[in-house]
């Protein structure tokens, strides 16, 4: 408590102080660059909170003394530092800060900052203001659109929900291909901890990337190029996001606290709405039946004249008491409702989804002082998702702190606490919305009720058994998972001085910091799931996972300036990390009763426990020669150790060399107004990745899958145990993937800066890929980890910045990044023409040789030589009966646009994406399609000729449909769900990502205070070519992510407003 | 203060290269979560659990329930099977279970091989019952696909590829491995006996050795067309079960019967017209006709199998047999006596009709949850009247065929393959509307024909599986 009393005391203090001992006069003058006065500079005295803005004529007046210093500052401007004389009129005239670029400093690998012209291949920078506008939660999904070469794939719009970041295509097929986090220095985990697997069953996993709050972050920097990471080793193949977060550093030039409070709240609704037909009802061949899934009844309006449950003619139902125009609903029955309604089609998509609500708020405070700088921030961010009884609750708290000893030692920490929780809902096979999607459009889902009012766990559906009714889904069966997590690092810095004239510098430093983090999953089937009130299908599965990761760095830094124009720079260090993980998996089967569930309600309970080590200890150098400020050369080397190798193919060496030659700083073509800066870059490296090799092993059977739900046996069998041989076994020789890249670039401003275009091609081998190689089925065996298998990427990447105007008052930057990334796959291992990724028998994603990664693969249409549809005898066509490729997933190519207009105090951005090409499959539209739901299924009664040719090669002229062919839709409908290739379509979309109007205030509470206001909204516009759906919704956390769609959670679009305060 | 960061200096690195030296590695990368070797008794028993749920009572009895008419298919990949939608010729339909044939294959063979010349030589209990097991499951294997891997097959990490082995030197191998099982099974042994790890006889070498004759039973009469020797037959059985107590079943309270199972998951198999209609010609007096199948709404609704019927979900009636507690039979008693029955039968032998009897009762009285009295089987058998010839012969198959019911549905598909190759194929009414689209076989699996370039070839497009009969059945291959 005395502390408390003392900090705040001290606070206090420090607000107070600065306004103490002023003897002040007024200076009064008048700001203007080339082209006139600038309203709306700020003026500031120099350590204190004294400041003023211009007038419209750019007059100001401000009060100081003798010896203060003035910054005046303005956005795009150099600030202008102006010593108080004895004059009373300071008239200053600011310059354009674009001769400042030059200067841009980068972090790159190690978190070793160089100066942007120094680096010999691309990076790309994304700030805060850019992550931070739109207000989105996610960090992934906050750089959609923003940056060049890297694909970003969310998996929904579910709270929390998985995503993809890829940069530069995939390096391997069935491994890792997401970039190494990098917070303030410290490598953490951002990959789930658990895969989806075949991503057809259950709930999506998130990815710890989840627990970055944007919030912190000042700064991300992506490390595209394996020349670019190289100095990271193993486990940079996939580039590098190195993030910086907020500190003390750059806040509080004054030398005051600065405390900034975020807050923004969003409102979220289905991004996309499948369109239904709306005019016949349950039932199939045209005959009501009301425990149809299908929707092929008579027309709604006819219900009441149906012979069995209409009200219009005299039945068993009615007991020849006719309800006129109702018809027989016997659902309503259970509900205990009048089971006589007047039949009308019911908006079950509307009634099912909420509108989501996400709150996120942040306050931070830091300061820098002469010796120390500091940032404490916590944040909290809640959402309610747009399915009921999903969300996510995320708490953070960071602090960071950097203090200089004396003059030759510093040192500081940085922690993070994070907190998250999230409840999710089914997919695909155990999907939760098939019911809402997909329900008839005669059935009142919401109305009737999910559950017997006497049973709470006995469902009312329109299904009679095997799906859930989604309602009751969501509110008895929970997808849970919470993470406790803590990663922080502290480090001490040594920097002697070795010689009197600077000509030498030494930097020692050593690091160290720990990554932990617990995460319990909770997968609950509660009693009476899939409408089986004897519990078998019921479960609850408790898994989760403990990790602590450690990782000390040590850094020695060397500076020579050779001569005046010749600099060496030598870093040289050690890495060690080391990782243990610790895991569990409880299932417990068949609960007795519902209303407790938890494992012990099981009748069948196994566990068992997983534990596993991982030390990587690395050697690294890095030399560099500049020469001039011009030519930069530079070469890394890293030798890696990993411990999960077999012994003698454990340590491996990676190479990397770059050039930068900086053209503009050559005579002659120094100071060019239209040339203002021009960098030719060219780098050339070599990574690799481990596997994971444990060895061959014995393993307890298991027998989960194919038409099984859940565990249909599970050991031991009342006191029996047994063991088989590991159907996925081990190559002994099995030796890291290797990927050699090559880059070359150019970075070109023109016009003083106003326009910079950077281009960059890059093209990487990988070889020897790690994976799961599929064996015959005859070896025994499902797979063997060995090595096998070439992929080669070719990448485009060009980023364009203008800014088209730049006045006083008005500001207009225009941002563009495309990205054209093709990775194609060479070879797979011996006699292995593809493998599977994810998905069921039929369709699935594969990688297949020659083809891009990945591809969709699947039963096609059967076709003749000339590639026409064959159709049967009915007219309808037939499968082929070879599974083969049906499309790629990957894009043609991306384009992200933004622009940021701003005008005095109000701003205006937008960001938008384009993705052109790529495939996906989905497993909704086809069954949309299937059950009769679907808009294009509305047409039932004219005649069609399914385009094709006849068995014997003439073409079809069978014509179906009609009303002498009532079910002619039917079976064409039935006929395309046998046909995988009828539900590929083309994945190509335009977005208008974000939209965002800003208005900063004026100077408040006595010049205090500063407010932003936004409003903003994501994903508002969409155009997609796909039917029904977002095509960014899809099945999966890992490499079969983007382009597998059946029932998958679906995208959301939002709106909302922020307020951002700085004190 | 120098000497403080030399010393510093040098423990550090002295630490860095302890931490990484291939001993080290090797003890941080040592798997503690699973062994690396197993006795042959804790490999065993999930053979026997694998083989009675997974080979015997799942996927394959299921697709060879439907096309034999056993059961019909109302919904996904069972109404595709039943309508003969692309799902008969596609090597993804069969691919669970044909990988799982041969990770019992190999399974068996890593016993065979450790009861044989590994550490474990002598263990002859074990070896007799993994070489009988091996026997069994490399039979159901070539019964549905024709000629498959064997030499090769089993031996991943060694042979990528295996070759296909001609049914006909399969056959002979099974009946090598019956008759080495029963010829170890009788050896004395210092090794004690498997006992409770044993799920189907407890341990009981006798009893393993009257269900490997009752094999030799089946698998000659399955070659009859080839090489008939139905006085063999008959000697086999008469080595085999005595009784239902003998017979060569699993059951076990952890364990589902598959088929009751499959309802509760899937809900995709029903009663078949053409089923229902063979039970109902029996005429009142065979109860089981009222017991067999469910009502919906006081009637048998079953799916109408002679067309392309309605697809979905708990509109047609199911089998009232049906219990996750019911037993899955390799290979039952009364499939035994009917073996026998027919062997009499074709020789002519006086006693045929008897040994029917006696099989249509064992039938009745099988021990499942819902089960028949031999009283009930009495006044049935005795509505039949004598038969002879041709029309006893019929009246023994339609039997088994109802014995069968409701899953043992892959000796039901190879009885029906067996009498359409020996000109009986109109014993059993069949009224699948496309009787072209019978699969004379299943498709080889997926695994195989994306791996092996020898499966590939002889799968093709799949279509072979309407085209070409397996060897016993008359085919090449």
């Amino acid at each position: 408590m005395k502390k408390k009393i003392k900090g705040f005391a001290i606070l206090v203090f420090l607000f107070t102080v600065q306004i103490f001992f002023a003897q002040e006069k007024t200076i009064s003058g008048i700001v203007s660059d080339g082209s006139g006065p600038i309203p709306g500079a700020n003026v500031v005295v120099k350590g204190t909170s004294n400041g003023v803005q211009t007038d419209f004529d750019g007059k100001y007046k401000i009060k100081a003394k003798t010896g203060d210093v003035l910054i005046i500052s303005y956005v795009g401007m150099k600030d202008q530092p102006i010593t108080v004389g004895n004059a009373s009129t300071v008239n200053v005239k600011m310059q354009e800060a674009g001769e400042e670029l030059k200067e841009v400093v980068v972090v790159t690998a190690l978190g070793v900052k160089k100066s942007a012209r120094a680096i010999g291949y691309a990076t790309q920078e994304v700030k805060a203001a850019d992550i931070t506008r739109g207000n989105n939660n996610s960090l992934s999904g906050a750089l959609q659109g923003k940056l060049a070469g890297v694909q970003i794939t969310p998996s929904s719009g579910a709270p929390g929900a998985s995503s993809q970041i890829v940069i530069r295509g995939a390096r391997s097929f069935t491994g890792n291909n997401s970039p190494l986090y990098v917070i303030d220095g410290m490598p953490v985990a951002s990959q789930p901890d658990f895969s989806t697997g075949n991503g057809v069953t259950g709930s999506d996993i998130a990815n710890r990337a989840v627990d970055i709050d944007p919030n912190e972050i000042e700064s991300i920097n992506v490390l595209k190029g394996q020349a670019a990471s190289a100095l990271y080793g193993l486990r940079a193949s996939n580039g590098v996001i190195v993030i910086t977060t907020k500190s003390g550093k750059n806040s509080g030039q004054n030398g005051k606290p600065i405390i900034t409070f975020n807050t923004s709240t969003s409102f979220e609704t289905i991004s996309k709405k499948p369109s239904t037909q709306n005019e016949y009802a349950q039932g199939s061949n045209g005959k009501f039946n009301p425990n149809a899934s299908t929707n092929w009844g008579p027309k709604i309006s006819e219900l009441p004249n149906d012979p069995t449950y209409g009200g219009n003619v005299a039945n068993v139902l009615n007991g020849g008491v006719l309800k006129p125009g109702k018809y027989y609903v016997p659902q309503r029955v259970k509900a205990g409702l009048d089971p006589w309604v007047t039949p009308r089609a019911y908006n079950n998509i509307n009634d099912f989804f909420n509108t989501g609500i996400t709150i996120n708020n942040s306050l931070n405070i830091s300061q820098s002082t002469e010796k120390t700088n500091y940032s404490f921030g916590i944040g909290t961010s809640k959402q309610d998702g747009i399915i009921p009884e999903t969300g996510m609750n995320r708490y953070t708290a960071k602090a960071v702190v950097d203090t200089k000893l004396n003059n030759e030692w510093k040192t500081g920490f940085s922690f993070n606490y994070i907190q998250t929780k999230i409840n999710k809902s089914t997919s695909a096979n155990d999907g939760a919305i098939v019911g809402v999607f997909a329900a008839p459009r005669s059935y009142d889902l919401k109305g009737i009720g999910y559950a017997n009012p006497a049973n709470p766990y006995d469902q009312i559906y329109y299904r009679p058994s095997v799906f859930n009714n989604p309602y009751w889904a969501a509110n008895n069966n929970e997808f849970s998972e919470k993470t406790n997590r803590a990663f922080g690092n502290t480090y001490i810095q040594y920097s002697p001085i070795i010689s009197s004239d600077g000509n030498q510098k030494l930097t020692v430093k050593y690091q160290v910091g720990v990554d932990s983090w617990t995460t319990n999953y909770r997968n609950i089937f509660e009693f009476g799931n899939k409408l089986d009130l004897s519990g078998q299908s019921s479960s609850a599965n408790l898994f989760g996972t403990t990790n602590d990761v450690i990782n000390s760095l040590f850094t020695l830094n060397y500076n020579l300036n050779i001569t005046k124009d010749i600099n060496l720079n030598v870093l040289v260090g050690n890495e060690y990390n080391h990782q243990n993980t610790k895991e569990y998996d409880e299932v417990g089967t068949a609960f007795n009763f519902g209303g407790w569930p938890t494992i012990a309600n099981a009748r069948t309970i196994t566990a068992e426990e997983y534990r596993r080590q991982i030390r990587t200890v690395g050697f690294f150098s890095n030399i560099e020669l500049s020469f001039k400020n011009m030519l930069f050369l530079s070469g890394t080397i890293r030798k890696d150790i990993a411990s999960n190798m077999p012994r003698g193919n454990r340590d491996f060496i990676y190479p990397s060399a770059s050039l930068g030659f900086v053209v503009t700083e050559l005579e002659g073509l120094k100071e060019n107004s239209f040339l203002s800066y021009a960098k030719l870059r060219g780098s050339i490296a070599q990574v690799g990745q481990a596997g994971n090799y444990i060895g061959n092993y014995y393993t307890t059977p298991s027998y989960g899958g194919g038409f099984w739900s859940g565990q249909p046996i599970q050991y031991p069998l009342g006191g029996i145990s047994s063991y088989i041989s590991n159907n996925v076994q081990y190559d002994p020789n099995l030796k890291p993937q290797n990927t050699k890249s090559y880059e070359v670039g150019a970075d070109l401003k023109f016009f003083n800066n106003r326009v910079g275009i950077e281009y960059t091609f890059s093209k990487q081998n990988s070889t020897d890929q790690i994976f799961s190689v599929p064996l015959a089925g005859s070896t025994g065996a499902s797979s063997l980890v060995t090595n096998g298998g070439k992929m080669r990427n070719d990448v485009h990447e060009l980023t364009l910045m203008l800014n088209p105007v730049r006045t006083k008052d008005f500001n207009w930057i225009l941002n563009a990044n495309f990205s054209k990334i093709d990775s194609y796959v060479e070879a797979l291992a011996n006699g292995v023409d593809n493998i599977f990724l994810g998905g069921f028998v039929t369709p699935q994603l594969r990688a297949s040789v020659g083809d891009r990664f990945p591809v969709i693969y699947g039963t096609g249409y059967a076709r003749d030589a000339q590639n026409n549809i064959i159709v049967d005898a009915q007219g309808l066509p037939i499968a082929d009966g070879e599974l083969k490729v049906l499309g790629e997933v990957a894009p043609k190519f991306t384009l992200g646009g933004s622009t940021q207009f701003a005008y005095k105090r109000i701003s205006l951005g937008a960001v938008v994406d384009w993705k052109n090409g790529g495939k996906i499959y989905s497993g909704s539209n086809n069954l949309m399609s299937y059950y009769g739901v679907d808009a294009r299924t509305a047409d039932r009664t004219s005649e069609f000729v399914f385009p094709g040719v006849k068995e014997d090669g003439a073409p079809n002229d069978i014509v179906r449909g009609g009303a002498s062919d009532p079910n002619a839709q039917q079976q064409l409908q039935a006929a395309l769900n046998g046909i995988a290739e009828s539900a590929v379509f083309d994945a190509s979309f335009v977005k208008l990502r974000e939209v965002t109007l800003g208005y900063q205030f004026p100077k408040l509470l006595n010049n205090s205070v500063d407010l932003r206001t936004s409003v903003f909204a994501r994903n508002i516009l969409l155009w997609s070519k796909m039917p029904n759906l977002d095509p960014e919704a899809t099945q999966g956390n890992n490499n079969f992510s983007g382009g597998f769609e059946q029932w998958s959670m679906p995208q959301t679009k939002s709106i909302g407003f922020g307020m951002n305060f700085t004190f | 203060m120098k000497n403080i960061k030399i010393a510093i200096t040098a423990l550090v690195t002295l630490f860095l290269f302890q931490s990484c030296s291939e001993d080290k590695m090797d003890e941080i990368n040592k798997n503690v979560n699973n062994p690396t070797d197993m006795a042959s008794r804790l490999i065993i028993t999930d053979v026997m659990v694998n083989s009675a749920f997974t080979v015997t009572g799942s996927d394959a009895s299921f697709y060879a329930g439907i096309y034999s008419e056993l059961n019909a298919g109302n919904h996904n990949q069972m109404y595709n099977a039943q309508v003969r939608r692309a799902e008969p010729q596609l090597s993804s339909t069969y691919n669970n279970g044909w990988n799982n044939s041969y990770e019992q294959i190999k399974t068996l063979r890593i016993i065979i091989d450790k009861c044989t010349v590994g550490e474990e030589k002598g263990n002859y209990q074990t070896l007799g019952i993994a070489q009988i097991l091996l026997a069994y499951n490399l039979a159901v294997l070539t019964d549905l696909y024709g000629d498959v891997p064997y030499e090769e097959a089993g031996k991943s990490g060694i042979i990528f590829q295996p070759k296909v082995d001609k049914q006909e030197a399969i056959y002979q191998d099974i009946f090598a491995k019956l008759n080495e099982g029963i010829a170890n099974l009788k050896k004395a042994t210092t090794y004690s006996s498997l006992g409770n790890q044993d799920l189907i006889y407890s341990g009981n070498s006798a009893k393993w050795i009257k269900a490997a004759n009752g094999l030799l039973a089946r698998y000659t009469m399955r070659l009859s067309l080839r090489k008939a020797d139905y006085q063999g037959v008959i000697n086999y059985v008469n080595a085999s079960f005595t009784n239902a107590d003998d017979e060569l079943k699993f059951i076990n309270a952890n364990v589902p019967n598959p088929y009751a199972r499959f309802q509760l998951d899937r809900g995709a198999i029903c009663v078949s017209k053409s089923f229902y209609s063979t039970m109902i010609a029996n005429g009142p007096a065979d109860v089981r006709t009222n017991t067999f199948f469910t009502k919906i709404g006081g009637v048998v609704v079953p799916f109408d199998n002679s067309k392309e019927d309605l697809e979905g979900q708990g509109i047609y009636s199911i089998s009232a047999l049906m219990s996750e507690k019911n037993p899955i039979y390799l290979l039952s008693y009364h499939e035994l006596l009917f073996l026998k029955a027919e062997a009499e039968a074709r020789l002519g032998l006086p006693q045929a009709q008897t040994t029917m009897n006696a099989a249509i009762k064992a039938s009745y009285t099988k021990k499942q949850v819902i089960t028949f009295t031999a009283i009930q089987a009495d006044s049935y058998i005795a509505s039949i009247g004598t038969l002879t010839g041709d029309e006893l012969l019929k009246k023994i198959m339609l039997e088994k065929h109802i014995s069968f019911y409701e899953n043992e549905g892959i000796e039901c598909y190879n009885d029906i393959r067996r009498l359409q190759a020996m000109g009986n194929g109109n014993f059993i009414p069949m009224v699948n509307a496309q009787p072209e689209l019978f699969p004379l076989r299943f498709a080889y699996g997926q695994s195989d024909v994306a791996s092996n370039s020898y499966i590939k070839d002889l799968y093709g497009d799949g279509s072979y599986v309407y085209k070409e009969n397996v060897w016993w059945a008359g085919g090449t291959r």
